[in-house]
């Protein structure tokens, strides 16, 4: 039992594993020029990260078929088959981030040429994007290194991002009487909202992580039970 | 032992077997009423294996497995070839020692019974744990309806040709083969396909009502339609039997069975060991040696 076989089968999954957690860069890179759209206003450059998209959702259905195929050939079993799993699910999640960039992107042209934006939150948003540009990351090299205490350092990280949005719902309350500026920031309300969200998909990806390794499946926080 | 009431039939068999080996076999015509239509469940026994060690000759093939093989359960036995699973299949019902040399040392019991005790009769252990082998094995010159009767003839019993028809149609069904065969029961066995075949050997290793059917490799020899005949019969006959099978065929163990056994040796000449047990789900998402993660993957081997 000393020969290693399946020799072009294992270097497919790594190549599969390598290009679904590859989407993951591509998601970072979206999630930074979303966010340079939303400081600079910049409505061609929104427009740009929406056709784009389409790489994220190209990348999505290659790897998932890919890996269906390996599934239907291969008889995946034990780890590989835990890791077919996981990475059907970090797909998934690719997708959803891609998508949450997207409907940021789309909000962009809603506020208007010259915004009545309120500096603070403009701020906030962006702080909340760059923390979860690093959640992305850190999603990648968890599952790329298979470990489970960065992964688990996930929640403490988004906990930053969610503490920002409550921030952020706190900034359009007090924004005042002026009918535009208020549009603006519930505007801008479901920008924070969707980037709260793509920090949750990196939460997602972490919890794959941990049943990559443990065999385990068990979610990180219960938003349902939020005290077990 | 407790009163007759008490006692189970491999007791009483093996008790009976013990005490007068040349006695009269068990009375078969009290098996069909006891056992009731194939579909009916009912409880079977458990083999108890402790620190078994297996050899031919000088040549340590096994090497201290203690393992309970459960009930109405079936149980893969898996390993590259040489890892010793089939002599340890082999031991299960006393037909290791028909190899010249062979030897087993450590303890098997089938509910609570030694059946390596001093006395007991090899036969009488047969008889209780049946085997369906590789290639299927009807005898050549017999009919169907003889090959299916013959572990009752060979039982050394005198039955009514009334009652052996009834366990002959009972086992044909309980081995999915009645419909295809009830017209040509007069038939050689060997003018059956490989896998009509192989279900005729298992009608045979049924109709004797054993406790326990130990198959090795029953589907090596079958084409998949075939296979997966068996593996369905497989499924239905747990609920009679304990089930133990030897497979190469790393899917037909996921498939088919409840529990799977991985064994394994260091290198070529040393002894086969059991690695890991555990139920058939875990062994194949997340088994916990490397070994077996290794071998079920087939990323060595």
């Amino acid at each position: 039992m000393a020969e290693v076989a399946r020799v072009e089968y294992q270097e497919e999954l790594e190549r599969l594993e390598a290009s679904g957690l590859g989407g993951l860069d591509l998601v970072t890179d979206a999630l930074g020029r979303t966010l340079e759209a939303v400081e600079h206003q910049d409505v061609e450059l929104a427009q740009l990260v929406i056709a784009d998209d389409d790489r994220i959702d190209g990348r999505y259905l290659e790897v998932h078929q890919s890996l269906i195929t390996l599934l239907a050939t291969q008889s995946p079993v034990a780890t590989d088959l835990r890791l077919i799993s996981a990475l059907l699910h970090v797909l998934k999640n690719v997708e959803r981030m891609g998508d949450q960039c997207v409907n940021i992107c789309k909000l962009i042209p809603l506020t208007g040429n010259e915004p009545p934006a309120d500096e603070e939150m403009v701020n906030l948003i962006l702080t909340m994007g760059r923390q979860t540009r690093t959640l992305i990351s850190q999603s990648k090299r968890a599952f790329e290194d298979r470990n489970v205490e960065m992964a688990r350092d996930l929640v403490r990280q988004d906990d930053v991002v969610d503490n920002l949005n409550r921030e952020c719902f706190g900034l359009a309350l007090a924004i005042g009487e002026d009918p535009d500026r208020r549009e603006w920031a519930m505007t801008m309300l479901l920008a924070a909202r969707a980037i709260e969200r793509i920090g949750d998909n990196a939460v997602d990806i972490g919890e794959q992580v941990a049943f990559v390794v443990t065999g385990l499946f068990k979610e990180f926080e219960d938003a349902s039970h939020p005290n077990e | 032992m407790q009163g007759a009431a008490g006692a189970t039939r491999a007791e009483v068999e093996l008790a009976e077997a013990g005490t007068q080996s040349t006695g009269p076999a068990p009375t078969p015509g009290a098996a069909p009423a006891e056992a009731g239509a194939p579909s009916e469940s009912r409880r079977a026994k458990t083999i108890d294996v402790r620190d078994v060690n297996l050899f031919y000759g000088d040549f340590h093939a096994v090497e201290g497995v203690t393992v309970k093989i459960e009930p109405n359960k079936v149980t893969a036995l898996i390993g590259s070839s040489g890892c010793g699973k089939t002599t340890f299949l082999r031991s299960l019902n006393r037909m290791h020692e028909l190899t010249a040399g062979a030897r087993v040392e450590g303890s098997i019991e089938l509910d609570g019974q030694d059946i390596y005790a001093k006395g007991v009769d090899p036969v009488q252990v047969r008889r209780l744990v049946g085997m369906v082998f590789q290639s299927p094995n009807p005898f050549p010159t017999m009919s169907v309806h003889e090959n299916v009767a013959a572990g009752l003839n060979l039982n050394g019993s005198r039955i009514k040709k009334d009652e052996k028809d009834e366990i002959v149609e009972r086992s044909l069904r309980g081995a999915h083969l009645w419909n295809e065969v009830k017209d040509r029961l007069d038939k050689p066995g060997s003018s059956l396909s490989g896998g009509q075949q192989q279900r005729l050997c298992i009608a045979r290793a049924i109709a004797v009502e054993p406790e326990v059917l130990l198959m090795d490799e029953p589907c090596s020899a079958l084409d998949p339609v075939a296979t997966l005949a068996i593996e369905d019969l497989i499924g239905e006959l747990k609920s009679r039997f304990t089930i133990a099978i030897v497979t190469h065929n790393m899917q037909q163990a996921a498939r088919a069975s409840d529990i799977t056994a991985f064994f394994n040796l260091e290198e070529t000449g040393s002894p086969g060991r059991l690695v890991e047990i555990d139920d058939t789900d875990t062994i194949f998402t997340s088994p916990k040696e490397k070994a077996t993660e290794d071998y079920v993957s087939g990323r060595f081997g």
